[in-house]
C-alpha cells in the first residue's frame, strides 16, 4: 500500500517539476504578495496582532463546549436550524436531504473548503441536484473537474487560454482569452442562476458565540447574492470557526484579507445573524456545524493548534515546496503546510503520509501564519506518528539506530567513507559524478567530499597560545562542520583567539539528532539529546558555540523539550540552552568584536544567505550582516535572501532531490544576480548546498561561512600589518 | 483621530479600494450626480436619512426612473442602487450598511452601479471601533445582515489580475452629505 502510494506520489511531483509555468505563475504570486502584504500592515505590529489571536483561538479551542453551545442558542433564537454533523457523511446526507426536501434543482454555492472537505457536489449530484460554484476560480475549476490548488485563490494554476476554453464550451461560441473579457462572461452567465436556484450554500470565515452569526470574507459579491435570493440558505462551517465575541471576530478579520491576499479588507465582510427577511417572509437558515476529525485534533496534545487556523493561505503563499510543486502535488484537499495536518485528521493520516515527508523545514510558514502556530514542529510530530506506525524504512533504522547512537561506530564509519570514496572524489575535495545510481545526487549539484582528517581529529593540534584567555567556550561542530568542512573549525579557533577566547572540542559530542528527528525517529534524537548535553557540559565551559544554525536549534530548543519529562535530564538541558550561542552572534554581541575586523577586509561586493535555521529558528539575521559590513565588505542585498537553498538534509539527499535541486536553482539565480563575488551565510548546511549548485552552474561566486570570511580578514589584516 | 484626519484616511483607503468620492451638498446635487452617471431604472430602497432628504423626488426630478421597493423581477435590469450608509471605517476605507432589509441587499448587489450616501461625521476608525455600534444593532434586532463594503467587487482568480466588478456593482460611488445623520444606527 504505502509502496504503491509512494510510486503515485513520485509521479505527480515529476509532473508539476515538468510545468515550468506553473512555477512561474507561483512565483510571480510569492513576490507580488509579499510586497502587498507588507504594505497592508504597515503602521501595525504583526507580531502583537498575531498574539493576541493565538490566545483568544487557544482559549477558545479550551472553551470549545461551551462556545458551540452558546453559538448554537444565539443562532437557533435568531431562527436558524443548527445540524451538529459529526462526519462528513452527516452533512452531505442532511444537506442533500434538505434539497430533496425542497424539491431543488439547482444549489448556488460561494467558496467553501469545508464543502470540499466533504465533498458535498458530489453528495448533491448523488440526489439528483445540481451544485453551480459562483466563485470565479471555484467555478472554474468546477468546469475544468479539477479541485482548487490554493485554498484563497482555487485556479491559481490555470492559465486565461485554459479558462476561455472552458468558458466557450459553457457559452457554446469562442472566448477570448482575455481577462476582462472572461471576468464579463463569468457574471453574466452566472446572473440569473441566483434567481434559480433554491438554495444557496456559503461557508463561515468566522462565527460569533456572542450573536450566533456568522461573517463572510470574500471579494467578489457572489456570497452575498447566494445567501440573498435563494429561500433557504445553508452555511457549511467547521466547529472551530467560532470565536467568543465580536471583538474576537474583528480581530481576525483585520488579519486575514491582510495576510491571505495583502488587501486591506476584501470588498466585502457580510455579517449574518438568523433568518433575515426573503421575499416577504423569513429566510430558511440551516447552519451545519462540522466536526469531521475537529474534536480529534482537538484533544492531540501535539497538534491542536492546527485548530487556530484562520485559512489565510499564507503558509502556501510562502512555501518554497509549493512555488515549485504547486497545490494539487503539495496538499490533499487542504493544501501548504496547514494542509498537511488538516489532511491528516479530516482525511486521515494515510493522505497525509508522503505530504507530511514532502515539507523542507524551512519555518518560513511559521513566521507567517496569523495565529502563530508551529506547522513545523506539528508536522514533525505527524512524521514521528507515521514513523511508529509504518516504520522509517530499514535503511534509516539501521543508520540512525544501530549507528548514530553508537557515536564510535559511527565516526570510524565516516572516516572509513573518506577512504573509500578516493576513485570518485580523485583527490579533490569535491564530488563531481557518482557511479551507478547515486548518479542523481551530483547531476544538479557537485558534493563535498569526506574531509582527510576530521575536524575532531586536528582541533587540538593547533596551539592556541592565550595567556589570559576572556572565556573559554565549548565549539559544537556537528556533523558537516566535523567531517566535511573541518578548516571552518580551524578558521573559528584562529577568529576567537584573536577576540582572546579560548575554544576546545569535547570529543563525546555527536550528531545533534536533527536528521533523526527529521525522518521521524524520536527514539533516537533523544538518545542523541543526552549524549550531547553530557558531553558539552562536561569541562563546564563559559559558552558552546555553534556554526550550524540547525545544531544551534536542537541544543538551543530540542533538548529541553524532549526531556522535559526527565527530571535528571531536564535541566542540564536547560542549562546548555542558555550557554549555546551561534558564532557571528557571540563575536558581535558577547564579545563586542566588530572593531577587530574594521575595514580590514579585501574590497568586494557580498551577498548575505538567511539561513533558515538561523533566521526563523533561533532569530539571528542582522548580526552576520553587521559583522561582514564592519569588516568593509560591500554588503548587496540578494532577491529572496531569506528563502531556503533547498537542502533540508535528507531531503535533498534521498526524499525530495528532484524539488531541492528546483528550489536551489532559484537561490542560484538570485544570487548570481545580485553581482556579488562571494555570498556568505552561517551554516554548513547551506554552504554544501550552495556550493554546490554554484559550481555546477558554473557560476563564478565563492559560498563561505562568516566565520571564514573574518578569518580571511584577519589573515589579510596580519598580511597588511 | 479628529474628525478631519478621519475623514482623510477614509477618504485615502476608499480611494485605493477602488471607490469614488465626491462631497455634495443637497438631494438635488446627489440626484445630479447620479443622473450624469446613470441610465436605467434606480433601486431606492427605502432608508431614513434619504426621506428626510426627499431623495425619490430628487432622483425623479432629474428624469430617473426609481424603485422604491424592489424585486427580483427588477433587479436584473436596474442600473444602479442608491442607499445610505450607517457609519463608515476609516483605516479600510469600509461602509457599513445594515442590509437586513432585502430591498437593501438587493438594491447593493445586482446593479452594476452603487451609490452610497454618507455623513462625514459618522466614520470610526478601525472595525475594533465598529463593533459597538455592531452590538446595538444586534441587540436592536434579532436578525441582522451587516455588509462592510469596501470598494468595488473585484477578483484575482484568473492569472492574479485583478478586475473589477465581478459578481457585485462594478463602480461604488461615496457621496458625502454633512448633516445628512449623526445616528450610527440609522441609514
Amino acid at each position: 500500500m504505502s509502496k504503491q502510494r509512494a510510486k503515485s506520489y513520485r509521479k505527480k511531483i515529476d509532473g508539476a517539476l515538468a510545468t515550468p509555468k506553473l512555477q512561474e505563475a507561483l512565483h510571480r504570486f510569492g513576490d507580488a504578495y509579499l510586497v502587498s502584504r507588507e504594505k497592508a500592515f504597515s503602521g501595525l505590529d504583526f507580531q502583537e496582532l498575531r498574539g493576541n489571536i493565538s490566545a483568544m483561538k487557544k482559549q477558545a479551542c479550551i472553551d470549545r463546549e461551551q462556545l458551540q453551545q452558546q453559538f448554537i442558542d444565539q443562532a437557533t433564537a435568531a431562527g436558524a436550524t443548527v445540524y451538529r454533523a459529526a462526519t462528513a457523511d452527516d452533512a452531505n446526507r442532511y444537506i442533500a436531504d434538505l434539497a430533496v426536501k425542497k424539491a431543488a434543482k439547482l444549489v448556488v454555492k460561494s467558496k467553501s473548503m469545508v464543502s470540499e472537505e466533504i465533498h458535498l457536489n458530489h453528495a448533491l449530484a448523488d440526489s439528483g441536484v445540481r451544485a453551480l460554484e459562483t466563485d470565479l476560480g471555484e467555478w472554474i475549476v468546477q468546469l475544468a473537474g479539477q479541485r482548487p490548488s490554493h485554498m484563497v485563490m482555487p485556479a491559481i494554476h490555470m492559465f486565461k487560454e485554459e479558462v476561455a476554453e472552458l468558458f466557450g464550451r459553457q457559452t457554446g461560441k469562442e472566448e477570448p482569452a482575455e481577462i476582462e473579457h472572461l471576468v464579463e462572461v463569468a457574471r453574466n452567465f452566472l446572473r440569473n442562476s441566483y434567481l434559480e436556484a433554491e438554495i444557496g450554500v456559503t461557508g463561515a470565515n468566522i462565527a460569533v458565540a456572542e450573536t450566533g452569526g456568522i461573517a463572510l470574507v470574500t471579494n467578489e459579491g457572489n456570497a452575498r447574492l447566494a445567501s440573498t435570493v435563494p429561500k433557504v440558505h445553508v452555511v457549511l462551517m467547521g466547529t472551530e470557526k467560532i470565536v467568543p465575541t465580536l471583538e474576537d471576530a474583528a480581530r481576525i478579520v483585520q488579519v486575514l484579507p491582510k495576510n491571505a491576499t495583502g488587501q486591506l479588507l476584501t470588498s466585502y465582510t457580510t455579517w449574518i445573524r438568523g433568518a433575515v427577511p426573503c421575499e416577504g417572509g423569513d429566510k430558511e437558515l440551516h447552519i451545519v456545524m462540522l466536526d469531521n476529525g475537529r474534536s480529534e485534533l482537538a484533544e492531540s496534545e501535539h497538534c491542536k493548534d492546527a485548530l487556530n487556523c484562520i485559512r489565510c493561505g499564507a503558509c502556501a503563499n510562502v512555501c518554497p515546496v509549493y512555488q515549485t510543486v504547486g497545490g494539487h502535488v503539495f496538499g490533499h484537499i487542504y493544501i501548504g503546510a496547514i494542509g498537511i495536518i488538516l489532511t491528516a485528521f479530516y482525511h486521515g493520516l494515510d493522505n497525509a503520509a508522503e505530504l507530511v515527508k514532502a515539507c523542507i523545514g524551512c519555518r518560513s510558514c511559521v513566521a507567517i501564519c496569523p495565529s502563530q502556530i508551529d506547522l513545523e514542529e506539528i508536522i514533525l510530530h505527524l512524521r514521528e506518528t507515521i514513523g511508529d506506525k509504518e516504520g522509517i524504512g530499514t535503511g534509516k533504522a539501521l543508520v540512525f539506530r544501530k549507528v548514530m547512537q553508537n557515536r564510535k561506530l559511527f565516526h570510524t564509519l565516516i572516516r572509513a567513507a573518506s577512504k573509500l570514496q578516493k576513485p570518485v572524489t580523485r583527490g579533490e575535495r569535491t564530488i563531481r559524478h557518482l557511479p551507478l545510481f547515486f548518479s542523481p545526487l551530483t547531476e544538479w549539484r557537485t558534493l563535498p567530499a569526506v574531509a582527510d582528517t576530521a575536524l575532531r581529529d586536528c582541533f587540538d593540534k593547533q596551539e592556541q597560545k592565550l595567556a589570559k584567555p576572556r572565556y573559554r567556550v565549548a565549539l559544537f561542530g556537528g556533523c558537516a562542520n566535523d567531517f566535511l568542512y573541518p578548516e571552518l573549525g580551524l578558521d573559528l579557533i584562529q577568529v576567537m583567539n584573536a577576540l582572546n577566547v579560548e575554544v576546545f572540542y569535547p570529543k563525546g559530542q555527536n550528531c545533534c539528532g536533527i536528521p533523526a528527528s527529521y525522518s521521524g525517529d524520536k527514539e533516537t534524537s533523544v538518545e542523541l539529546a543526552r549524549q550531547n548535553i553530557t558531553a558539552m557540559l562536561e569541562e563546564n565551559p563559559d559558552f558552546v558555540l555553534t556554526t550550524c544554525p540547525t545544531c544551534a536549534v536542537a541544543l538551543k530548543q530540542n533538548f529541553a523539550e524532549y526531556l522535559k519529562d526527565s527530571p535528571e535530564w531536564v535541566d542540564r538541558a536547560k542549562v546548555l540552552a542558555e550557554k549555546t550561542v551561534d558564532a557571528s552572534s557571540f563575536i558581535l554581541e558577547y564579545l563586542d568584536g566588530a572593531d577587530l575586523f574594521k575595514a580590514a577586509a579585501k574590497k568586494e561586493k557580498v551577498t548575505y544567505h538567511d539561513s533558515c535555521h538561523l533566521k526563523r529558528g533561533i532569530g539571528v539575521s542582522t548580526q552576520p550582516r553587521q559583522l561582514l559590513q564592519s569588516a568593509g565588505l560591500d554588503l548587496v542585498e540578494m532577491a529572496h535572501a531569506d528563502r531556503c537553498c533547498g537542502f533540508g538534509g535528507s531531503y535533498s539527499l534521498t526524499s525530495h532531490p528532484e524539488i531541492s535541486a528546483k528550489i536551489l536553482a532559484d537561490k542560484v539565480t538570485d544570487i548570481s544576480n545580485s553581482g556579488a563575488n562571494t555570498v556568505a551565510m552561517d551554516c554548513p548546511g547551506c554552504m554544501m548546498q550552495i556550493r554546490g549548485g554554484l559550481d555546477k552552474a558554473d557560476v563564478q561566486v565563492r559560498a563561505r561561512h562568516t566565520v571564514e570570511i573574518l578569518a580571511e580578514v584577519l589573515r589579510n589584516k596580519n598580511i597588511q600589518a | 483621530m479628529t474628525r478631519t484626519e478621519l475623514l482623510e484616511r477614509f477618504s485615502q483607503s476608499a480611494e485605493t479600494a477602488g471607490a469614488a468620492m465626491v462631497t455634495v451638498d443637497s438631494a438635488e446635487a446627489v440626484a445630479a450626480y447620479v443622473a450624469a452617471r446613470v441610465s436605467g431604472p434606480v433601486l431606492l430602497p427605502a432608508f431614513a436619512s434619504g426621506e428626510r432628504l426627499k431623495l425619490k423626488e430628487a432622483l425623479e426630478k432629474e428624469g430617473l426612473f426609481v424603485i422604491t421597493e424592489p424585486h427580483r423581477a427588477d433587479v436584473l435590469n436596474a442600473a444602479a442602487g442608491v442607499t445610505g450608509v450607517n457609519f463608515a471605517i476609516a483605516d479600510t476605507g469600509s461602509l457599513v450598511l445594515d442590509s437586513t432589509a432585502e430591498e437593501v441587499r438587493l438594491a447593493t448587489t445586482f446593479p452594476p452601479q452603487h451609490f452610497a450616501l454618507l455623513d462625514p461625521d459618522k466614520i470610526l476608525a478601525d472595525g475594533l471601533a465598529a463593533v459597538p455600534p455592531m452590538r446595538e444593532l444586534h441587540r436592536r434586532d434579532g436578525r441582522n445582515f451587516v455588509a462592510y463594503i469596501t470598494g468595488p467587487s473585484r477578483t484575482a482568480d484568473i492569472e492574479r489580475v485583478l478586475t473589477i466588478g465581478v459578481h457585485g456593482p462594478k463602480q461604488l460611488h461615496i457621496l458625502l452629505v454633512s448633516g445628512l445623520s449623526s445616528d450610527p444606527l440609522e441609514m
